[in-house]
């Protein structure tokens, strides 16, 4: 293994604490979505390179999260997204639903494993001891445990499953079969919890469930559909994994608001909206609530932009949402290839300058 | 059953989002004698008018917009095969789409597909991960009066900059439309686009801005 260059006692320390509302915070965490794409970069290794081992693939993760600063770390392709439509295809004999890149993750292409309603009848469900890329996901998260006494979180999600494996039908079957939809949606949650059941066997008990949510939409679908086709399932989820749950949702147009009133999660990352005056909005109202995030896009001050307009926004984030804890400064998505390095390192360069508690900006 | 009794039902079966029916009453409403411009204006594009505005209400998801996109494709292939190829449908021109090269998520440009066939495009759907060189081989072939590049990851930024510049380069005239979920207006400026749209029904809207229609 790699000598390590942080202090990740201190960052453990930082996140969880925050996440607990605890006062006893020395400054803003800083956590990032760095996935295959960003290791890969970092590291020069392809994604086959990464998954082929669980030494080379956890330190490819520590060195990679160590260059970016971060104070959170994670094995990214131990996601219920891809990884996990890579394991329906393995377990359906589907695996031309596949497709490999070099230095990205796989993806599947959305629809092609349900695509008929017989196909959903006869899925089988994976089992996830015998899926290398998750054997060896779950080895590196237990070697960074180990190494830097880091305790993983574990992710787990039904929509983007479902939408990986039923594509746009899905949407369709809300209205046409909707029992057939639930049918799918079942046996994606037997599947997840079958992810954490070799989760609890190999990483060990999670501190924390980020549940990669996909549903809760105003753009996709209503409120009640997003309860009925995931929220239920996450209530099953909480009272069978006795842990906090904390939310992220990807999507324009989001039930945060909603959607805590429903399910008890202690924290929320979006990505959107990027309108500042909704999270300071939704911290008022939801004071016991970590926000993650909350609009430093990827797509404009990240990617476009320079290290000092990225510092600006981390600054206006801290300024409304840091007072009184509960806040971890976080780039809206996934940190995209072509984002510069000088505009990463500007997040924790700004938290250092302005991130400190107490807080002391105007 | 009288001619406002029949579009009535037709644009109710669309707004519903009903195929079986929406065929039933084209074919009905073709029978009752009713002119082909009738079924279309005050029936089909008047369903998909008011499930627009629904969905602009929230009284209308995702779901709904795309069972009613297949009720309008449905009807209009009926009522194209009643013409026997007599040309009294004119299209509102030809669209070409797909997911940039790297990417293979395709459910928001899905949508857009169904919807613009529905309000009278010709569109052509080159599907997902396609590469620059394909668009503009594609675009040379059918001179498209728009070109639509949807993708969902931030990685497909940088393969967008690169299919425009491509396009650009080879003089494609097509107006050209960027769509995904991670775009904003200063990824737009850098890919060179003439506007983006952050989901499938923005899409809609804004092709039908930028071409005026």
């Amino acid at each position: 293994m790699n000598k390590l260059v942080k202090d990740w006692t201190a960052s453990v320390n930082r996140i969880f604490r925050t996440i607990s509302g605890s006062k006893r915070v020395d400054k803003v965490p800083f956590l990032a979505f760095a996935g295959e794409q960003m290791i890969c970069r970092v590291t020069g290794k392809t994604v086959k390179e990464l998954y082929s081992s669980p030494k080379v693939y956890a330190n490819a993760i520590i060195t990679t999260f160590e260059f970016l600063n971060t104070d959170s770390i994670n094995v990214p392709s131990a996601y219920a997204g891809p990884s996990e439509a890579l394991a329906f295809a393995e377990a359906n004999n589907k695996l031309d639903a596949i497709k490999w890149f070099d230095y990205k993750p796989l993806m599947c292409k959305q629809g092609e494993i349900c695509k008929s309603e017989e196909d959903i009848e006869t899925l089988e469900i994976p089992d996830h001891s015998k899926n290398n890329l998750w054997k060896n996901s779950l080895l590196a998260a237990k070697k960074i445990n180990e190494k830097i006494k880091f305790p993983q979180v574990i992710s787990l999600s039904i929509w983007s499953v479902v939408q990986e494996l039923r594509g746009i039908e899905a949407y369709k079957d809300m209205r046409r079969n909707p029992d057939l939809l639930l049918k799918l949606c079942e046996k994606i949650y037997e599947s997840q919890m079958d992810i954490y059941e070799n989760w609890l066997e190999i990483v060990g008990m999670p501190p924390n469930v980020f549940i990669a949510g996909y549903s809760f939409n105003r753009h996709m679908m209503s409120f009640q559909d997003s309860m009925r086709y995931e929220g239920q399932f996450i209530k099953r989820m909480m009272n069978k994994i006795q842990v906090p749950f904390m939310l992220h949702n990807c999507g324009t147009s989001p039930y945060f608001t909603e959607v805590v009133k429903e399910i008890d999660f202690i924290a929320v990352n979006g990505s959107h909206p990027l309108d500042i005056e909704y999270w300071i909005d939704f911290k008022k109202k939801y004071p016991k609530i970590t926000i993650i995030g909350a609009n430093i896009d990827v797509s404009r001050e990240m990617l476009t932009g320079t290290p000092s307009d990225v510092e600006e926004k981390v600054k206006e984030n801290i300024i409304n949402l840091a007072p009184g804890g509960r806040y971890i400064c976080c780039p809206v998505c996934s940190l995209p290839w072509g984002v510069s390095i000088p505009n990463i390192l500007a997040i924790p360069k700004a938290i250092e300058k302005y991130g400190h508690y107490p807080i002391k900006l105007d | 059953m009288n001619e406002e009794e029949s579009l009535e039902k037709l644009k109710n079966a669309i707004l519903r989002g009903d195929s079986n029916k929406a065929i039933q009453f084209v074919n009905e409403s073709i029978k009752t004698g009713i002119e082909v411009k009738e079924i279309l204006n005050r029936a089909i594009l008047k369903g998909a008018e008011e499930a627009g505005n629904l969905y602009e209400r929230d009284e209308y998801f995702l779901p709904d917009l795309l069972m009613t996109g297949d009720a309008i494709n449905a009807a209009t292939e009926t009522l194209k095969n009643s013409l026997n190829g007599k040309s009294e449908i004119q299209s509102k021109g030809t669209i070409l789409i797909g997911t940039v090269e790297g990417d293979i998520h395709d459910i928001g440009k899905s949508l857009v597909v169904s919807l613009l066939q529905g309000q009278g495009f010709d569109v052509v759907d080159l599907g997902s991960d396609v590469p620059p060189e394909e668009f503009l081989r594609k675009a040379k072939e059918i001179n498209p009066i728009l070109i639509g590049l949807s993708g969902l990851m931030t990685m497909s930024i940088s393969k967008m900059v690169e299919t425009v510049n491509l396009l650009k380069s080879e003089n494609i005239q097509s107006r050209i439309i960027i769509g995904g979920g991670i775009l904003s207006k200063e990824s737009c400026e850098m890919v060179g686009a003439d506007d983006f749209a952050k989901d499938g029904w923005e899409g809609v809207k804004k092709i039908n801005k930028l071409l005026r229609i």
